[in-house]
C-alpha cells in the first residue's frame, strides 16, 4: 500500500514541491490526518484555506478557553449588510492544521482571498443560470449508483480510512474527479480560478520568503488541489485589479444546530454531535469504537426522554448494525446503518420513536463559547456586557427558556440597581426587539388588570448573534443602535398610529429622548387631520405610557397636554363620525369605548363634555342608530341614565312604525354593554317582544339580521337568562324558549339565515 | 410435497430456477444453515438483474433497506417481527425470506384465537401413545420444533391474533433456544440457523397486545404501505402478471389506465384524500390494501375471461370495486357514491366509462 503513495514526505521535500493536502471541510477523519500527516511532514509554514486578512483571528481561535463551534465572519462596514461565514468545529481539518501549528510554534497563515474581495466578488455576480452538470447534480448521481445519500456514501468511502496517506489520496481523487465531472456556472467557476491564482501567489511569495518549498503545507479543499498543482500564480497587477469593500471581522459562537440545518449561512453538516462522537473515537480507539459509542449515547439518551432501554437492545442493534454495514459493503456501520439498526430494535420499528433521542446525539446542543477580549465590534461587547450585568447568562441556550419579569422595584433590596433589575432587564430585551435582535420574544400578558409583569421566551442561535454584529452598523452599543433605529422609523413615519408606535417602542425601551424625539413627530402630524379612529387609537397608546409610566420609571408629563389635544380633537369629530353607515358603524363604536376608558381613566380630561357629547349622540335621531343604541350604553354604565329615561328611549325607538334596521340597529348598539343591567329589565324585553310583532314577514326578516349580530356573542347563560325573560312575556315555561334557543339550526333556518346576509339594505 | 397443480405452489417451488441460479453463483459467505449469502437472499427479493442467464424479479417492492434490515436480523440469529397493515406484504416477504433463506416456507405456524400452545411446541398421536405410552414415535413435531432441530426458519403468521400463553411458548423458545420434551426426559437444542418470522397486524393491536417481554426477542421492522402510485402501479402489475400465469384466467393482463384507475381510486380513498391533496375525501370502513387491488384485477380478469370476451370491460371493474370498496353497506355507499359523484365524475373523458358502469351499480 505505502508503495503505492507518491507522496512519501521524503520524496516530495527533495522535489521541492509544496504539500497540498486537499480536505473536506467538517470531516473528522480528514482532521485527524492532517494532523499525522503534519507530524510526518514538520513543515515550517502552516497555510489553510481563510481569508488572508483574518490573521489575525487565529490567536483566538488557539485561545485555551475558546469553545467550538465558532465561525469567522467578516461584513462590510457599510449597509446594505451582507456577512461570508466561516464555521469551524473541533473537527474541522483548517482548525487542526491551526492548532497544531500552534502547539508546534511553527508559523500559520490563512492564504485564500482577503474577505472584502470575496464579498465584492459576490457582490457582483448575479444570480446565474446554474449548468444542469453541477456539482449537485454529480452529488445526485452519486446517491441513484450507490442507493444512499451523499453522506452516508462519504462516511463509507472515506470517514473509514485510518491511514493519513490513504486518506488523502481518497479525498484527491474524489476532488480530482469531481472537478472533472461537475460544471460549475460561468462566474463561479471564473471565483475558483481567481480564487486558487491567488493561493498560488500567497505561496509563491512564501517560497520566496526564504522558505523551502517542500517545508511549506497547503491544507485546502481537495476540489483546489488540481488548480493549485496547474494554474499559474496571481500578478501584482491582477492583485490590484481586484475589487474590494471595506470590511471588518469578528468571531462569533455558533452551534451544532446550526451546523445541522444546510440553510442559510454557510454549508453545514447533518450530525455535528455524532462527528464529534467520531473525531473523540479516533483518539481512543479508532473508528471502530464508533458504533458502540453511538449507540450507547442513543440509548442514554433515550432514557432520559423517559424511555426504557434494556442494554441487550443496545447489543442487539451493535450486532444488527455489523451485519448491515457487511451487506452493504463497509468496514464499519455508517450513521444510516446505526440509526436503521436502532430503529429495529430500540425504537421498535419506529423512526418517529427515537427522534428525540437521536437530535440529543447526532445533531447535540452544543453552543461555542468565546473568551473574554476576543475582538468583537462594540455592539458585540455591549451586549455581552449587558448579559452578564443583568444575569442573562445562563439564558444563552440553544434551548427556548421562559423568563418572568416583575417590573415594580423590589423594596427588600436596598442597591438600586438590583432593585429594578427586571425592569433593566426589559429595557434590554426591548430594545433589542427593536433592533430585530431575535434573542427574546415577548409573551402576550397573563395578567389582568395589572401591568407590572412581563414574560419573554429566550433563546440564543447564531443568528442572534450575527444580527447583534449587523445592528453594529446603527451605533455602538444596544442602546445608541437602538436610538438610532427608533429615530430613523420616526422619520418615515407619516400617520399618528406609526408614531404613537414608535413613541410606545421608545417608552418600554426606556429612552426618553427617543421618545420625547417621537412625541415631537406624533405632534406634528397629530395637527393634520386624521380619522377618528385613528386617534382614538392614538390616545389610547398614550393613555397607557401615562397610567403606567411610574412603573418603568418614566415621566409621563410631556405626555398629557398632546392626550387632551388629542381628547378634544376626538369629541369634536365624533359627532360627525356618527353619521355612518351600517358598515363603518362597528369602528366608530369601538372609537367611542376608547375614549371613553380614556376619559375615565385620566381626570385631566373633561368630563362633562363627553357625557353632554353622548347624550347628544344618543338624543338624536339622524345619527347611525347602532351609534345612538351605543351612547345610551355608555350612559347607563356610567349612571348617567336613569330608569325613566331608558324608558323613554326605549319606546321611542322601538315603536311600531320605526323601520326595522333602525330599531334592531340601536338596539344592537345598546345590547353591546352592561347586559346584566339589560337582562333584569323585563320591561325592555317586552318593547322589543311588542316591537317585532308589529312588523311584516319582509321586515322581520331584516331586522333578524341586526338582533343576530346582536346576541351573538352573548354566553350561553345570559342567553338562558333572555330566554326565562321570553317565557315570562310570553306565559309558557321557561325552559322551553330556552331549548328553542339553543337547539341547533335546522338545514333550512341556516340557509334562510344565509341568504339573508347577502341582503342588500341599499335597494330599499 | 405438493404436486406441480397444486392450488398454491410454495415460493421455493414457484421461483426454483431464480433460487437455482442464485445458489449457483454464489460468491459470497454463507452462514450456517442458509443456502445463500444474504446478499444473494437480497438479490432474490429485491430482483432486477439476470444471474446465468435467469432474470431475477423482484419479490418485494419499495424499500430496500427495509428488506436488507430484515436480512441482517436473520444473519445475527435474531427473531424477525414484520408489523403493518393488512396487505402490505408481510406474510408475502416472509414467506420468500425463508423460501431463500432454507429453500423451504412451509413450517408455518397460523395464528389464529384457536391456536394452541401445542401448535408452537409439540403433540402427541393419541392413540399410539395410549398404545406405546410416552415415545419419540408418538410425538408429533409442530412446525417450531422441525424448525429447531433443522437449524431453519419458522414462520408464525398474525401473531397478535394468539392468545397470550400461545405467545408466551415463544419466548422461551426464542430465549432459551431449546425445547424440552419432559414426558421423554428430553431437551432439543436448536441446531444453527434456526430463527422465527412472525408477522402481526396493526388493525389487530390490542387483540392480543404483545408482552414486552416478547417484543423484546424480536427485531422488529414495520412495512409501510408503498410510497407512491408508481411503486404501488409496479407491485400491483407484477403480481397481477405472476398471479394469472399460475391461475389459467383466460384474459388479457390489465392496462397501463385500469392499473392506474385502481392504483388511484384505492390511494385516495385509502389516505382520505385526492392525490393531488386539494379534496379530502371521506375514507371507507375497508383497508383498501395494495393486495386487494390485486386481487380485484386477477378477479376482474377471471370475469372477462370466463364471461366476457377476455378483455377487462369496465362493468367488471366497476364490479370489483363495488366488491371492494363497499364492506359496510351504509356507511361505505355513501362514501363510494360520493367520490364516484365529487371526484371520479370530474375527472374527465378517460373516466367517464368507468364512472358510468359503477354509477350503475349505485342508483
Amino acid at each position: 500500500m505505502d508503495a503505492a503513495v507518491p507522496c512519501l514526505p521524503g520524496a516530495e521535500s527533495v522535489m521541492g514541491a509544496p504539500v497540498l493536502f486537499g480536505v473536506r471541510h467538517l470531516s473528522p477523519a480528514m482532521a485527524y490526518s492532517v494532523r499525522q500527516a503534519l507530524d510526518a511532514y514538520q513543515p515550517q509554514l502552516v497555510l489553510v484555506e481563510g481569508p488572508s486578512d483574518l490573521n489575525d483571528q487565529m490567536h483566538w481561535l488557539c485561545h485555551p478557553r475558546t469553545q467550538f463551534p465558532a465561525a469567522m465572519m467578516a461584513y462590510p462596514k457599510t449597509p446594505p449588510v451582507r456577512t461570508i461565514l466561516y464555521p469551524l468545529t473541533v473537527y474541522s481539518p483548517e482548525l487542526q492544521a491551526i492548532l497544531w501549528a500552534h502547539e508546534h510554534r511553527v508559523e500559520c497563515r490563512f492564504m485564500d482571498l482577503p474577505s472584502g474581495v470575496m464579498l465584492a466578488l459576490e457582490e457582483g455576480s448575479e444570480e446565474e443560470e446554474e449548468p444542469e452538470e453541477n456539482t449537485e447534480w454529480v452529488y445526485r448521481r452519486l446517491e441513484e449508483i450507490t442507493g444512499e445519500d451523499h453522506d452516508a456514501f462519504w462516511e463509507r468511502n472515506f470517514e473509514q480510512l485510518e491511514d493519513w496517506r490513504a486518506c488523502r489520496e481518497a479525498a484527491n481523487a474524489f476532488g480530482t474527479e469531481l472537478r472533472g465531472t461537475a460544471q460549475d456556472g460561468r462566474q463561479r467557476t471564473a471565483r475558483t480560478l481567481v480564487r486558487e491564482a491567488y493561493m498560488k501567489k500567497v505561496i509563491a511569495q512564501a517560497v520566496d520568503n526564504g522558505v523551502p518549498p517542500g517545508k511549506i503545507f497547503c491544507v485546502c479543499g481537495a476540489f483546489h488541489v488540481p488548480g493549485l498543482e496547474e494554474n499559474e500564480p496571481m500578478t501584482a497587477e491582477e492583485e490590484a485589479a481586484l475589487p474590494r469593500v471595506d470590511c471588518a471581522a469578528t468571531l462569533m459562537p455558533y452551534s451544532y444546530y446550526r451546523l445541522s440545518s444546510r440553510s442559510g449561512y454557510g454549508a453545514g453538516n447533518q450530525a455535528p454531535a455524532y462527528f464529534e462522537l467520531l473525531w473523540e473515537e479516533l483518539h481512543r480507539e479508532g473508528a471502530a469504537g464508533l458504533p458502540i459509542r453511538y449507540l450507547t449515547c442513543l440509548a442514554a439518551a433515550h432514557r432520559e426522554a423517559g424511555n426504557l432501554v434494556s442494554s441487550a437492545e443496545v447489543i442487539e442493534a451493535a450486532r444488527l448494525a455489523k451485519t448491515l454495514c457487511a451487506m452493504r459493503g463497509s468496514r464499519y456501520p455508517c450513521l444510516a446503518d446505526l440509526q436503521d439498526a436502532a430503529v429495529t430494535t430500540m425504537g421498535h420499528g419506529n423512526r418517529s420513536e427515537l427522534s428525540v433521542a437521536r437530535a440529543e446525539t447526532e445533531i447535540g446542543k452544543r453552543v461555542g463559547f468565546l473568551p473574554e477580549g476576543v475582538s468583537r465590534t462594540s455592539v458585540q461587547e455591549d451586549f455581552y456586557r449587558q448579559l452578564q450585568e443583568l444575569r442573562l447568562e445562563k439564558y444563552r441556550g440553544m434551548e427556548r427558556q421562559q423568563l418572568d419579569l416583575d417590573l415594580r422595584e423590589r423594596l427588600n433590596v436596598k442597591n438600586q440597581q438590583t432593585a429594578l433589575l427586571d425592569l433593566r432587564r426589559s429595557f434590554f430585551l426591548h430594545r433589542l426587539r427593536v433592533l430585530g435582535i431575535h434573542f427574546a420574544s415577548l409573551l402576550p400578558s397573563r395578567q389582568e388588570g395589572a401591568n407590572w409583569g412581563e414574560y419573554w421566551d429566550l433563546r440564543w442561535t447564531p443568528e442572534v448573534e450575527i444580527e447583534v454584529v449587523e445592528s453594529s452598523l446603527l451605533g455602538d452599543t444596544i442602546e445608541g443602535a437602538a436610538a438610532f433605529a427608533l429615530k430613523e422609523r420616526g422619520e418615515g413615519s407619516t400617520t399618528i398610529s406609526q408614531a404613537a408606535a414608535i413613541f410606545q417602542d421608545a417608552f418600554l425601551c426606556g429612552m426618553p429622548a427617543a421618545a420625547s424625539h417621537a412625541l415631537a413627530v406624533l405632534q406634528g402630524l397629530s395637527v393634520d387631520t386624521a380619522a377618528l379612529t385613528e386617534v382614538a387609537e392614538t390616545a389610547a397608546r398614550l393613555s397607557l405610557t401615562v397610567r403606567y409610566g411610574d412603573l418603568r420609571r418614566f415621566d409621563a408629563a410631556p405626555v398629557i397636554p398632546l392626550l387632551q389635544q388629542l381628547y378634544l380633537r376626538a369629541c369634536l369629530t365624533l359627532e360627525d363620525a356618527c353619521q355612518c353607515d351600517a358598515k363603518a358603524a362597528p369602528a366608530v363604536t369601538e372609537a367611542m369605548n376608547q375614549i371613553n376608558l380614556l376619559q375615565l381613566s385620566h381626570d385631566c380630561l373633561d368630563e362633562p363634555r363627553w357625557l353632554e357629547l353622548l347624550g347628544r349622540i344618543s338624543d338624536r335621531d339622524d345619527l347611525n342608530t347602532r351609534c345612538s343604541g351605543f351612547a345610551m350604553a355608555i350612559l347607563l354604565e356610567r349612571g348617567k341614565a336613569d330608569e325613566e329615561l331608558l324608558a323613554r328611549e326605549v319606546s321611542r325607538r322601538l315603536s311600531p312604525g320605526v323601520p326595522a334596521d333602525l330599531g334592531a340597529g340601536w338596539f344592537e348598539g345598546l345590547a353591546a354593554k352592561n347586559r346584566y343591567a339589560l337582562i333584569t329589565r323585563l320591561s325592555l324585553w317586552r318593547h322589543l317582544d311588542d316591537y317585532l310583532s308589529t312588523l311584516d314577514d319582509a321586515a322581520f326578516r331584516r331586522a333578524l339580521v341586526f338582533l343576530r349580530r346582536a346576541f351573538a356573542d352573548f354566553s350561553p347563560g345570559e342567553k338562558n337568562d333572555i330566554a326565562e325573560n321570553l317565557g315570562e312575556i310570553w306565559g309558557v315555561a321557561s325552559e322551553k324558549p330556552a331549548e328553542e334557543l339553543m337547539g341547533e339550526l335546522t338545514q333550512e333556518e341556516q340557509e334562510v339565515l344565509g341568504d339573508l346576509e347577502d341582503f342588500d339594505f341599499d335597494d330599499i | 410435497m405438493s404436486e406441480k397443480n397444486g392450488q398454491s405452489l410454495p415460493a421455493e417451488e414457484l421461483y426454483q430456477r431464480e433460487l437455482e441460479a442464485l445458489m449457483a453463483a454464489e460468491q459470497d459467505a454463507i452462514p450456517t444453515g442458509w443456502r445463500m449469502s444474504p446478499r444473494s437472499v437480497l438479490t432474490y427479493l429485491t430482483g432486477g438483474v439476470t444471474v446465468k442467464g435467469i432474470e431475477i424479479t423482484p419479490k418485494y417492492m419499495g424499500n430496500r433497506r427495509l428488506v436488507e434490515i430484515a436480512i441482517a436480523t436473520l444473519v445475527t440469529d435474531r427473531a424477525l417481527l414484520l408489523i403493518g397493515e393488512p396487505g402490505t406484504a408481510k406474510s408475502w416477504l416472509s414467506e420468500h425470506l425463508a423460501a431463500a433463506v432454507n429453500g423451504d416456507s412451509t413450517k408455518v405456524v397460523q395464528g389464529t384465537a384457536g391456536t394452541t400452545e401445542e401448535q408452537i411446541r409439540y403433540s402427541w398421536n393419541y392413540a399410539m401413545l395410549i398404545a406405546k405410552g410416552p415415545c419419540p414415535e408418538a410425538r408429533v413435531k409442530s412446525p417450531g420444533y422441525r424448525a429447531m432441530e433443522s437449524g431453519s426458519i419458522a414462520r408464525v403468521e398474525e401473531i397478535s391474533r394468539c392468545a397470550s400463553e400461545v405467545q408466551d411458548a415463544l419466548i422461551s423458545i426464542l430465549s432459551e433456544k431449546r425445547l424440552s420434551v419432559p414426558e421423554l426426559g428430553l431437551e432439543v437444542p436448536a441446531a444453527k440457523g434456526f430463527s422465527v418470522i412472525a408477522t402481526a397486524n396493526t388493525r389487530d393491536k390490542g387483540v392480543n397486545d404483545m408482552s414486552a417481554a416478547l417484543k423484546r426477542r424480536f427485531n422488529i421492522v414495520v412495512l409501510p404501505t408503498p410510497a407512491d402510485v408508481a411503486t404501488e402501479m409496479e407491485i400491483v402489475r407484477t403480481r397481477v402478471n405472476q398471479l394469472s400465469a399460475g391461475l389459467d384466467l383466460n384474459a388479457k393482463l390489465p392496462d397501463e389506465g385500469t392499473v392506474e384507475k385502481v392504483v388511484t381510486i384505492f390511494r385516495e380513498l385509502r389516505g382520505g384524500a385526492t392525490l393531488d391533496g386539494k379534496q379530502k375525501l371521506k375514507s371507507t370502513s375497508g383497508v383498501l390494501s395494495t393486495a386487494e387491488a390485486i386481487s380485484l384485477l386477477a378477479n376482474s380478469m377471471a370475469l372477462a375471461g370466463s364471461f366476457g370476451n377476455g378483455v377487462i370491460s369496465e362493468e367488471d371493474l366497476a364490479a370489483g370495486l363495488q366488491g371492494a370498496v363497499v364492506k359496510d353497506e351504509e356507511k361505505d355507499k355513501v362514501s363510494w357514491k360520493e367520490y364516484l359523484e365529487n371526484v371520479m365524475k370530474k375527472r374527465g373523458s378517460g373516466w367517464m366509462p368507468l364512472y358510468r358502469a359503477c354509477r350503475e351499480l349505485n342508483p
